[in-house]
């Protein structure tokens, strides 16, 4: 499934995220590639929420956001006024949620709310951004789009509401759209349609698709290119077919080995489970941030653990790539 | 061959909800003539999307709303005719939220011991010996007893929930989304805990959830729910292997394992969301059936079963 690889369009480089002395994340690198499905997968508290609302200039108002490098397109995202930052948002890039109500506003109707977003960023007719917001609804696959224009949110199902959302953050044609949980509410065959949808519309319009989820079997079948997070940071980093074939780092390979697979993972045996709890953020961590709950901890984890990178597959772990861990873990 | 642990004959629970203040009131039915048995010692797994009926299902077994008609046998006995107390010692829930379901002002080992508490008679050196013991059966140190709810994480939560549940020593566990509130790698330990129970203590669970992955993982057997009615039911392995109804296919379908490559699966569904407040005519999944004939919309198919299903569709091959 590996596309051909496009340029970078969104570079991360030690990004720092704290409110007040809580820091959720503590340096984290990410590249998306134009036209590439990025899937960031993590637990909760992980900082991969956060780390999209920091690409996004979205924090919360106490949010402290530093990085040694933040570009969109080149364009340094640090050094952009929020009068800039709110004409590329939106535009050039946009961003879903896991519940539709964060972006739709209840006292408006479909139609005017998409036709604002374009109008502002665009310009033009009210008509030609109806026109083009029903086009859109039609693209992604709402019945009677015209008629939807009319209606208000509260009118729609859930489904219909996710299927809006998206339409509106498409209303610019962005180059990058970030999806924080979008499927996470929906019930698993509404879930399986609107993933459906979400993966066309990355092929079809070429879109670089940063995709947040916790769904380890979303991953697998939407991205071309996955960075695991932990404790703030990114652990692993590789195209999907690696990072499910030759899992390298321990997380990576417990939270696997977690999942039940029908079919697959024997019914009678207990699942992989990694021990211990999901750290909160804020916690105060010397090197590796997963060696309490790491069955390969060793002394050295205890220092600054290096990225280890081999080819376009990289982890922060202190073992060699080969590692070979209990028959538990690497299952 | 003793009494099953949980019996349903045909219970039914409907739902006046008034929308609104002029609004008429609707009539919404739950649970619709839902009728299986669970063998003691096994796990039914109940799968359905949200509206189908499968919480209020846990809530009359449980005895918490009471049935429209029909009734619900637990170990041989009418359970509108046990009080309370002997309902708690036989069957004991666990729900999803481990975070809305204990009280927050309430220390972990008063939590545990309300059952007992409840029971009354119990002496306090023997509530104190029992939580005790009921914490280190779920892994978690006695002396966490003295915490609250907001000291411990979600999965240290919901192992004090399953506690609570067994502190009486139940034999029957009704376990309502037990780990959808939990992240994955917690989610396993919940999982793996609930397996070791069972075998150790001899439980029946009722396992509700919408994953599937999950009820594969756990379940001996499985219901799949659709607007109140169970349209399919059937040994998990055969399930799995051969689903016959075409909402089983359709979930079973959206499961998404992690295995790179294989895309995301047309569910051929369409959009039109089920509405237990306006059930269709005619067998009532019949508007986003994929193979839907003429028949379907009118005549209501009558549960069929042989081989071991239990199914109901025009089309099934039983």
């Amino acid at each position: 499934m590996s596309a051909a690889r496009g340029t970078a369009l969104l570079e991360v480089r030690n990004l720092r995220i704290s409110f007040g002395s809580l820091a959720a994340v503590r340096g984290a690198d990410l590249t998306i590639y134009r036209g590439e499905t990025h899937c960031v997968v993590g637990e909760s508290g992980c900082g991969k929420s956060v780390t999209a609302l920091a690409v996004m200039g979205l924090l919360a108002r106490n949010g402290v956001r530093e990085a040694d490098r933040l570009a969109f397109d080149g364009q340094d995202l640090l050094r952009l006024s929020e009068s800039q930052l709110s004409r590329l948002r939106g535009d050039r890039m946009a961003m879903i949620f896991q519940e539709p109500m964060t972006s739709l506003n209840p006292a408006y109707t479909v139609g005017s709310q998409m036709a604002e977003v374009y109008r502002r960023h665009r310009g033009g007719t009210r008509a030609e951004a109806l026109d083009r917001a029903e086009d859109l609804l039609g693209k992604c696959r709402v019945t009677s789009p015209r008629m939807r224009l009319g209606q208000y949110p509260h009118q729609l199902s859930g489904g219909l509401r996710q299927r809006v959302m998206i339409a509106m953050a498409l209303m610019c044609d962005p180059e990058l759209l970030v999806a924080d949980e979008p499927t996470t509410a929906l019930d698993v065959t509404v879930q399986a349609q609107i993933l459906r949808l979400l993966m066309d519309l990355q092929r079809d319009l070429g879109l670089a698709l940063m995709l947040i989820t916790h769904d380890l079997g979303v991953v697998a079948r939407m991205a071309h290119r996955v960075s695991v997070m932990y404790a703030g940071e990114v652990v692993e980093s590789a195209p999907a077919e690696q990072l499910f074939g030759d899992p390298t780092h321990p997380y990576t390979r417990g939270l696997l080995a977690c999942v039940p697979v029908p079919g697959k993972v024997r019914r009678d045996q207990p699942l992989g489970a990694i021990p211990g709890v999901v750290p909160r953020i804020g916690h105060r961590f010397e090197g590796c941030a997963f060696r309490d709950r790491c069955g390969q901890a060793r002394p050295d984890c205890a220092r600054t653990v290096a990225w280890q990178a081999n080819g376009e597959h990289g982890y922060r772990c202190v073992l060699p790539p080969d590692w070979t861990g209990p028959a538990s873990l690497a299952a | 061959m003793s009494a099953p642990a949980i019996e349903l004959r045909d219970l039914t629970r409907h739902f006046r909800v008034k929308t609104g203040l002029f609004g008429e009131a609707r009539h919404v039915v739950a649970v619709d003539g839902v009728s299986f048995s669970v063998p003691a010692g096994g796990v039914l797994g109940v799968v359905g999307e949200s509206g189908c009926g499968k919480s209020t299902l846990a809530r009359v077994i449980l005895g918490l709303l009471p049935a429209t008609s029909g009734d619900v046998l637990v170990d041989g006995q009418r359970l509108s005719a046990l009080d309370r107390r002997a309902r708690a010692r036989l069957i004991q829930p666990v729900f999803q939220d481990p975070f809305s379901s204990l009280n927050p002002r309430r220390r972990i080992r008063d939590i545990v011991a309300l059952p007992l508490v409840a029971q009354g008679g119990i002496a306090e050196a023997e509530i104190r010996r029992r939580v005790d013991e009921g914490l280190e059966r779920v892994g978690l140190d006695p002396a966490m007893g003295e915490r609250l709810p907001a000291q411990l994480s979600g999965g240290q939560r919901q192992r004090v929930a399953i506690a609570r549940a067994l502190v009486l020593r139940p034999r029957i566990v009704i376990c309502d989304e037990p780990t959808s509130a939990l992240d994955v790698s917690v989610q396993a330990q919940i999982l793996n805990l609930l397996a070791e129970l069972r075998r150790d203590l001899g439980l029946t669970y009722l396992f509700i959830s919408h994953n599937l992955a999950v009820v594969e993982h756990v379940a001996t057997e499985v219901a799949v729910m659709y607007l109140g009615r169970i349209v399919e039911r059937r040994p998990t392995e055969a399930l799995f292997a051969a689903p016959e109804h075409p909402y089983t296919k359709a979930l079973l379908a959206s499961v998404l394992t992690p295995e790179p490559g294989l895309g995301i699966p047309d569910v051929g569904l369409g959009d039109l969301m089920p509405d237990p407040a306006n059930i269709p005519p005619g067998c009532r999944f019949h508007p986003r059936c994929p193979v839907a004939v003429e028949r379907c919309r009118t005549d209501p198919p009558r549960p069929r079963t042989g081989r071991g299903i239990e199914v109901e569709c025009h089309l099934a091959t039983v």
